[in-house]
């Protein structure tokens, strides 16, 4: 037990990376420690409590997010005490939350009501019914629900340390501490860009999305996720497609769009207002969602595939004879994926052997 | 990854940002536009400086002129009829945490300035206009104090006596040198006075020890435990001993710069430290060494160490986790010596007068102690005494108690309540923390037969639920479900309603940050064991005297 990079977990023993908390390392193991204010993409700040371990020769319990791993650490994280702070810890949180769980997770399921499931035996507090004022704000996607809330402040850090846009902060102080933009103006008047991250990273639905709301769409653990890449550009941004199986007559409708977790590549779970937000063309009257050919009648009609693709390639081949080749130019989307990009540039340069290809995103 | 300090928004100068609640002070009341100018000037982010903003009593509702304090030695005093009188004479007012003014109460607050000894008389007269109040109360803020004349013998601080500027303990500790001057805090014993009597030498060495050459010294003089009021008398009196004890620590550690944090109440007080700086200053007493001032808003937390310097670096007031300790990384990341007023002044008398003199001063322990006495006693003061001695010695020197003693706070609201019988028991570290108290700050709390200790109590809880950062769960809810427990009962007698009390206090002492949450739950606690006959159901009582 004297290894450099080891540590004992409840008489587990365990190897530890430079640089690693207690969380990290244990997390790695796949141990499961209770956390509400930690992300991985944020420093760690120790404020929620939910992780607090004994460890060994300290006197006081320690936030395992917040405490370096150290050669030779004996930590317990399931005694007696750590179990009771935990329980009498989550029923305070509760005290001061929305208690009933399926009212509470009317959108994103509650990391609070979870913990306490799992844990279970809780002491029954008498809720503190505090008084909180709805907060109406302008903006089309995100509402703050306040009584939801537990100032864990992972919003606020994600906007600053993550986004660099630091347009929310905590406000108040005490019981009344909670989340504001700056003098509590609307998101669209603050820096806000509207990624939404705030939501992502929201442990209680505090942060919600509103459209999923007001349309009163099925709670998000009602709804399959359906992991995709982003076509609003090339980056490739990951994301899941909550979709409602039921919806739109049994056609399946998607709901909201949520991230996956941080770590999944390449964008870290992050996501811009586009990617979040605008996935309503999915189902928009306007949106084609089949080809269509002008016919002699000068109008435009529904078409095949086939006969598209045909029409085209037709009409392409007949310049390139006239003109040659540098008579086309092919000008593809910066909502193309990588792989179509390179296709469209294989197209023009090999199969009709001109160089003028483009790309929209490509200045 | 960006952290903290790095992101691209975060552009302004770190020592910028330490301006921020100041100008908002400036500005007159709070408004988005100020929020917005504060932003532009400082380059901090608006939202950022509206959490500052918000976090700030004085800042936040900097509009409201006039506030009655309501900590417990001011309600013992009429703080709730001088309440009602101003709402008799149309003054608007709200009610505030204690403001340092305990010995002469009730006070209280005109913008910045504590008026002390207010009769709902004063306040009637004044037809609402504050002005009238204030010249009718007088702005000297001075108190009584033990030994009441100049005395050379026993007295270490001798607060009677005129300030002398010759910083001949200065002159002291160039002469002997950093380590002389650290070997003499450690033989002379010297413990912390700001609350937890932490031995001061250990600190300087840590200090002095650290490699990085920039460091800085804190003076904590937010004096905001309830009951305490001493640090406030120390620089009225005495400025001279503070700023020489602060030359001779920032010459001990090897820092150029001193930074004296003073609550916002105390404008008296610091115009004073002002003065003497300014003196000090003008004929290069202490060599090129950079003094700065920096003012509360408003918030007790920032009495506590690490809360203080995010205050001082313009941020809202939340305790940092320890480690790392202030002394290896500070104010902006510095290593950091930060001492309490009292600590500091008793430093150039120990150069002087020798360890072995200040170890004798003591009764139980080293030094003598300045206790801060107020509630049920004839004449509430600032006594410095022999370090160890009883209430009932203390409260003798204060002319005896009025009225039958039932209980006292032996160190601010944060020491809970200890019963009559525990009268001679030495008022040091050690003694009070054997019965799970403790001397804290010193701020002694005197009550008489008279109050109904669930009374009592809950005056102590409104005060840390108010005062609670809001950062850690335990002491943001904790806090706040204590004194909501104790209201039910109080008002419907069923002593049902105080079953988690001891599992919630449990938990606030186990789960919080701080030492607020760590103790605020004892003054509940502490009454329900000492005082189980004020508990029983249906006789929770009303007012006291
Ligand atoms: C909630 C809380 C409030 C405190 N308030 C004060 C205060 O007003 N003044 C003070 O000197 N120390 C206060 N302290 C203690 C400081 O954290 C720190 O220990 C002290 O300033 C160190 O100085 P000393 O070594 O001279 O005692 C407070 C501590 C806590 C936990
Ligand atoms: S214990 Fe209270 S005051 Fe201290 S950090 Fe936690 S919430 Fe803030
Ligand atoms: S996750 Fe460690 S304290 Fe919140």
């Amino acid at each position: 037990m004297s290894a450099p990079d080891q540590i004992l977990v409840d008489d587990q023993t365990l190897k530890f990376c430079p640089g690693e908390t207690i969380l990290d390392a244990t997390r790695r193991a796949g141990c499961s420690l209770p956390t509400l204010c930690h992300d991985p993409r944020l420093e760690p700040v120790g404020a929620c409590r939910s992780c607090l371990v004994e460890v060994k020769g300290q006197r006081r319990l320690m936030p395992a997010c917040k405490t370096p791993a150290s050669p030779g650490m004996q930590i317990e994280t399931r005694n007696e005490r750590v179990l009771r702070h935990q329980r009498v810890l989550l029923s305070l949180y509760l005290s001061d939350h929305v208690g009933d769980p399926s009212e509470c997770e009317d959108g994103a399921p509650c990391e609070l009501h979870a913990l306490a499931k799992d844990l279970g035996n809780l002491p029954v507090l008498v809720p503190l019914q505090r008084k909180h004022k709805p907060r109406a704000d302008r903006n089309p996607f995100i509402e703050f629900r306040s009584e939801r809330c537990i100032a864990c402040a992972r919003c606020v850090r994600y906007c600053d340390e993550v986004e660099g846009v630091n347009a929310i902060t905590l406000t108040g102080r005490g019981l009344h501490t909670t989340i504001s933009t700056a003098s509590g103006i609307s998101l669209y008047d603050s820096t806000c860009e509207l990624c939404g991250g705030c939501v992502d990273v929201c442990p209680t639905g505090a942060m919600a999305e509103k459209m999923p709301l007001s349309a009163g769409a099925a709670p998000e653990r009602e709804l399959e996720k359906v992991r995709t890449t982003c076509n609003y550009c090339g980056v490739g941004c990951q994301m899941d497609l909550n979709v409602d199986r039921a919806a739109a007559a049994g056609r399946g409708q998607v709901v909201k769009v949520t991230s996956p977790p941080a770590g999944t590549a390449p964008s870290d779970g992050n996501l811009c207002v586009k990617g979040r937000f605008a996935y309503d063309f999915i189902d928009h009257p306007d949106r084609l969602s089949t080809p269509l050919l002008r016919g002699a009648d000068g109008n435009l009609h529904p078409a095949s595939w086939e006969a598209a693709l045909e029409r085209t390639a037709a009409g392409l081949q007949e310049v390139a004879k006239k003109h040659g080749a540098d008579a086309l130019a092919f000008v593809s989307s910066a909502r193309c994926t990588m792989e179509e990009n390179y296709l469209v540039q294989k197209l023009s340069r090999a199969v009709f052997g001109t160089n003028n290809v483009h790309q929209c995103a490509a200045t | 990854m960006y952290t903290r300090s790095d992101s691209p928004a975060m552009t302004h100068d770190k020592k910028t940002r330490a301006h921020v609640p100041e100008l908002l002070q400036q500005l007159g009341q709070p408004s988005a536009a100020g929020v917005d100018a504060v932003a532009r000037h400082t380059g901090v982010p608006a939202a950022d400086v509206f959490g500052v903003e918000s976090f700030y009593s004085l800042l936040d509702q900097r509009d409201l002129k006039t506030r009655v304090c309501t900590g417990l030695s001011c309600r013992l005093a009429g703080a709730e009829d001088l309440l009602k009188a101003c709402d008799k004479a149309r003054l608007e007012t709200a009610p505030t945490s204690c403001i340092a003014a305990c010995d002469r109460p009730p006070a209280m607050l005109r913008e910045r300035r504590v008026v002390c000894e207010v009769t709902t008389g004063d306040v009637l007269e004044s037809q609402g206009s504050f002005e009238k109040l204030y010249s009718a109360a007088g702005s000297d803020w001075r108190g009584s104090i033990w030994p009441a004349t100049a005395d050379e013998g026993e007295s270490l601080l001798n607060l009677a006596a005129a300030p002398n500027w010759s910083a001949a303990g200065y002159a002291k500790a160039l002469e002997i040198g950093p380590e002389a001057v650290i070997q003499a805090l450690e033989e002379a014993g010297l413990q912390g006075r700001g609350g937890a009597g932490f031995p001061a030498h250990i600190k300087w060495s840590a200090v002095r020890g650290e490699a990085e050459p920039v460091k800085y010294i804190v003076l904590n003089g937010d004096e905001a435990e309830p009951g305490t009021f001493k640090d406030r008398e120390i620089m009225l009196r005495r400025p001279d001993l503070v700023l020489d004890g602060l030359a001779i620590a920032a010459h001990a550690v090897g820092a150029g710069e001193v930074w004296l944090y003073l609550r916002g109440e105390f404008e008296i007080p610091r115009e004073i430290m002002e003065r003497a700086v300014a003196a000090a200053e003008e004929e290069e007493r202490y060599g090129d060494l950079a003094f700065h001032f920096h003012s509360g808003h408003g918030a007790y937390i920032c009495g506590e160490e690490t809360a203080l310097l995010e205050s001082l670096e313009g941020r809202r007031g939340m305790p940092r986790h320890k480690p790392p300790f202030p002394t290896a990384q500070g104010l902006w990341g510095k290593p950091t010596l930060i001492h309490n007023v009292e600590t500091i002044a008793l430093v150039p008398t120990i150069l002087l007068r020798g360890a072995e003199f200040f170890r004798q001063a003591g009764k139980t322990q080293p030094g003598t102690k300045l206790y801060c006495l107020s509630g049920h006693v004839a004449r509430p003061g600032v006594y410095e005494m022999p370090l160890g001695v009883s209430l009932d010695e203390l409260v003798e020197a204060a002319g005896g108690y009025i009225g039958e003693l039932k209980a006292f706070s032996p160190g601010g609201a944060s020491s809970g309540f200890l019963p009559a019988s525990e009268r001679a028991r030495p008022l040091d570290f050690q003694a009070l923390a054997e019965v799970d108290s403790m001397l804290g700050s010193a701020g002694v709390v005197v009550l008489n037969e008279g109050v109904n200790m669930a009374w009592a109590a809950a005056e102590q809880l409104e005060f840390f639920e108010r005062e609670s950062c809001g950062q850690c769960a335990p002491c943001r809810i904790g806090t706040a479900y204590q004194r909501a427990s104790l209201e039910r009962f109080r008002e419907d007698g069923d002593a049902q309603a105080l079953e988690h009390v001891d599992n919630i206090a449990w938990e606030m002492i186990e789960g919080s940050i701080c030492g607020l949450g760590q103790t605020a739950s004892l003054p509940l606690t502490s009454a329900l064991r000492h005082f189980p006959e004020d508990f029983v159901a249906n006789s929770s009582g009303g007012a006291p005297q």
